[in-house]
């Protein structure tokens, strides 16, 4: 049964990679629901199925059984049409790579969703973004005049623009160095605050550790769960997981 | 659902249309370059067309020079509708290909555009927007420039006597439309199967770049490869039983969708004979092997203009060469003669009269107006007639007892086939209507064709007679001595053994088809040249960052440019050879038709043009690949992989 405060709630989702002998079950028989309102960090050795399970929750893969809620939308029977609209307004990607659009400056990879929905961005809507993740100066540069941090925080806001109801990040502070990442970080933690539901992806424990709860996932299945860890309870979990392979 | 208005995303899409021509010029460059050269191309040959088709011949010519001038300017109509319409295949197939490789090297731009929430639809608008914008650019400097083009093919067309010197190619307002529309419509067309597959990608694949990204074997690649190679075999099967003018047509059209065909299917073919290639087994050369297979999509856009450029090139003049050999062969077979006398009119009995000589036909040549068929069918054509002997004429050639029949008002059908052998023929010759004459007799048809009627003495006045180029075949006694005979004729015009004859009329010939060959393949193969730059420069412009990893890796500069080398003249060399498979196809119908027409299949392979062609082809993909390797090498690699992070 789904909550009513459930942001997005997979049910018995499998993903299978291959066939015969050879099939993997990246994601085997999840049953998760992430809540409206929280962060949720999804961490787990490399090749356990996290990267799949966000892609799948975010609808960007298709599911081989089970079904995917974005709140009472069905993901899962959506048509690339529909999916295509609900990634313009009720989802936001961050990716670790940033994937800007390098042509374009700042102000306008944010504007880019709004106006991909058909929407003129009113004038203050855009600056009011950039400036929410601190890079009010900046809305003209381009993404190779701006660090990775801040071009992280371009995508963020790129995110956030259409007030999504659920931001799904994969890596975002991958490709970061620790200060850069801590801003990023403290970012997310705001956002969250104000009742922004976030499914994140990470490998690293301190990132892990801002978030609301931890899910760990092995070979495809949810394994565990933390909430209100520190970093340290956080990488001793994600250790031990690790040494049961 | 999905609550977009379509002239906001429209306008989006224009904008980032505009911003991409901004930011990734190298592949705008090369799609704008394809269209500006192919609209000038096709401009060119239009206007051309249509004022050789419309050229009026000057005042104060005489009737003979006026029929001439007819049946010189149907040659050049004919010529330059051939040469339109290998412009606008190149062109299309050029515009084609380079829009699709610039569309495939931005994958990744696209796919994030659809992450971020762009609909399939808004990314073909905004793909197809941009080859509207590149046609209409294009156009517009492709249309100055295609009268540069023109005046260049009008040069050439006057140098080589194709056209007198009055002849100019004539400006048409409306061209003006037809140029933008030929830029645009091949620039969209180019782009549309592009834009299909981009916007069908999902967003998650094109992001891995697995699966259907990476891709290159697509369902249209296969279509269009099976589809176009079964054209080809099926011009191949039939050119034999077309006859000799049929099979010629047959054979040298075969190259067009036999490059086709191996242009869509070389992305199964080039990494397989790149591996063959002796690279060496230094690292620049396993990095140059694994990069063949791995960029098959690159390979194949680099090796496409070349197969085309050789197919076309080689493939069309060595079926065309194999044709004119086989014709001069048979003439060789055919004819019984010892010497050639060359005169202006008829000798009359001046030949026969000299000691030695057994027998001479004499064959004098007019232009004719010949109309066949009647009424609705009714097709009139400017040709040759020969005044012959019939019964010297048939021993000369081989014609046996066809023409015993041909003697008072009546004609026979000539060697060139045109004219059926049976009904009547209205013909007209230089100011004198011979009205309908009953066609009584046929002369063997022959490869190289030759007069399009023989007519018998009597029915030309000697008065027109007197002007006409006129040869003898000349029999000697036995017995006779050769010297003093030739000596004798030699008063008379013009004297040579009937063998240096046949070959000096086939160089005559053989020149006047180089020259037609240059003239078509001149432009087009200089245009498919630069779509292979065009390809290579493209492809390079994306491998900057693929450059500095190796050398991050620890290869040097060097080793790094040298390995692109390796790897542009393995991808060459697969080309050169998918070029000649194609080319021999046509080689084939070739040799199959001229068996099928003579009794004996030839081949004549254009050697010293084969070889420049590979050359050339070498030169000029080593070049740009140095060139384009080490500009893009020039920046040491960290500040390259730093800015991206």
């Amino acid at each position: 049964m789904t909550r009513a405060d459930a942001a997005v709630t997979l049910r018995g989702v499998s993903r299978v990679y291959g066939r015969g002998a050879a099939a993997v079950r990246a994601v085997d028989d999840v049953t998760i629901e992430f809540p409206r309102g929280g962060w949720t960090a999804v961490m787990g050795p490399s090749g356990s199925g996290k990267s799949t399970l966000l892609h799948c929750a975010a609808g960007l893969e298709r599911v081989d059984a089970g079904q995917v809620l974005l709140g009472g939308t069905d993901l899962t029977a959506a048509r690339d049409r529909e999916l295509t609209a609900l990634r313009r307004t009720r989802i936001g990607f961050v990716f670790q790579s940033f994937n800007l659009i390098g042509s374009l400056t700042a102000a306008q990879n944010v504007a880019l969703p709004l106006r991909l929905a058909g929407r003129r961005p009113r004038g203050s809507e855009v600056r009011d973004t950039l400036a929410a993740v601190g890079l009010a100066d900046r809305v003209r540069h381009r993404p190779r005049e701006l660090s990775g941090g801040q071009q992280q925080r371009v995508a963020i806001a790129r995110a956030m623009v259409t007030r999504p109801d659920v931001l799904f990040a994969d890596e975002p502070t991958g490709a970061l160095d620790s200060s850069a990442a801590h801003v990023v970080l403290d970012l997310m933690r705001q956002m969250a605050d104000a009742g922004q539901a976030i499914v994140m992806v990470t490998h690293d424990p301190v990132a892990a550790a801002r978030a609301d709860a931890v899910i760990f996932l092995r070979d495809g299945r949810v394994v565990d769960r933390l909430a209100g860890a520190g970093p340290r309870e956080v990488a001793d979990r994600l250790a031990g997981w690790e040494a049961r392979r | 659902m999905m609550g977009m208005s379509p002239s906001f995303a429209s306008t989006q899409a224009w904008t980032i249309s505009r911003r991409s021509l901004a930011e990734r010029w190298q592949l705008f460059a090369g799609a704008f370059l394809s269209v500006t050269l192919g609209v000038a191309l096709v401009q060119s040959s239009l206007l051309l067309l249509i004022s050789a088709a419309l050229y009026e011949p000057p005042a104060g010519l005489s009737a003979a020079d006026r029929m001439e001038f007819t049946d010189s300017t149907a040659a050049v109509v004919s010529m330059l509708g051939i040469i339109l319409g290998i412009a606008t295949f190149l062109a299309g197939f050029i515009i084609s290909s380079t829009f699709a490789f610039t569309v495939a090297q931005r994958r990744r731009d696209l796919a994030l555009l659809r992450l971020v929430g762009a609909g399939r639809g808004q990314v073909r608008r905004l793909l197809l927007g941009e080859a509207v914008l590149l046609g209409t650019l294009g156009a517009a400097v492709g249309v100055p420039l295609g009268l540069v083009v023109m005046a260049a093919q009008t040069w050439l067309l006057r140098r080589m006597g194709f056209v007198p010197d009055g002849f100019r190619g004539e400006w048409r307002e409306w061209i003006l439309a037809g140029s933008f529309g030929t830029g645009i419509v091949l620039a969209v067309a180019g782009a549309m199967v592009a834009a299909r597959r981009a916007a069908r990608v999902r967003p998650l694949e094109a992001l891995r770049e697995t699966g259907d990204a990476a891709r290159v074997m697509t369902v249209t690649r296969w279509l269009a490869g099976l589809l176009f190679f079964g054209g080809a075999l099926a011009l191949i099967i039939v050119a034999p039983h077309g006859g000799p003018d049929g099979g010629a047509a047959m054979a040298m059209n075969v190259p067009l969708p036999a490059a086709i065909a191996a242009a869509a299917l070389s992305p199964l073919v080039v990494p397989l004979l790149g591996c063959l290639l002796p690279t060496g087994s230094g690292v620049a050369g396993v990095l140059a092997r694994a990069n063949l297979w791995d960029a098959r999509r690159r390979s194949a856009s680099v090796a496409a203009p070349l197969i085309v450029l050789v197919a076309l090139v080689v493939g069309t003049a060595g079926a065309g060469q194999t044709f004119t050999t086989s014709g001069i062969d048979e003439l060789r077979r055919q004819t019984h003669a010892d010497l050639v006398v060359g005169t202006t009119g008829p000798p009359a009995t001046a030949i026969a009269a000299v000691p030695g000589v057994a027998t001479a036909s004499t064959e004098s040549s007019l232009p004719v107006t010949y109309t066949t068929g009647h009424g609705e069918d009714a097709e009139t054509e400017t040709g040759s007639a020969l005044v012959i002997d019939p019964a010297a004429y048939a021993l000369a050639h081989s014609a046996g007892s066809s023409l015993t029949s041909l003697s008072g008002h009546a004609v026979a059908a000539g060697p060139s086939g045109d004219v059926p052998a049976h009904g009547t023929v209205k013909i007209e010759l230089p100011g004198l209507k011979l009205g309908s004459l009953p066609i009584v007799a046929a002369a063997p048809t022959t490869m190289s064709g030759g007069a399009d009627l023989l007519l018998p003495p009597g029915v030309a006045p000697a008065s027109l007679l007197e002007s006409a180029p006129t040869r003898s075949f000349v029999t000697l006694r036995p017995g006779a001595d050769l010297p003093t005979t030739r000596a004798a004729l030699a008063k008379i015009g013009t004297v040579s053994t009937t063998d240096a004859w046949l070959t000096a009329d086939a160089k005559a010939r053989t020149k006047t088809s180089d020259k037609i060959m240059l003239v078509i393949m001149g432009l087009g193969g200089l245009y498919a040249l630069i779509g292979v730059v065009n390809s290579i420069v493209i492809g390079a412009a994306a491998r900057r960052r693929e450059f500095a990893e190796a050398r991050i890796t620890g290869l040097t500069r060097t080793q790094v440019v040298r390995s692109a080398l390796l790897e542009s003249a393995a991808v060459t060399v697969a080309g050169l050879v998918l070029g000649a498979v194609a080319a021999a196809g046509a080689y084939w119908a070739a040799v199959a038709s001229t068996a099928a027409v003579t009794g004996h299949g030839t081949l004549s392979v254009p050697w010293p043009l084969v070889g420049a062609v590979c050359l050339v082809a070498l030169l000029v993909t080593g070049a740009t690949s140095l060139i384009t390797s080490w500009s893009a090498t020039r920046r040491p690699p960290i500040t390259l992989l730093a800015a991206r992070e």
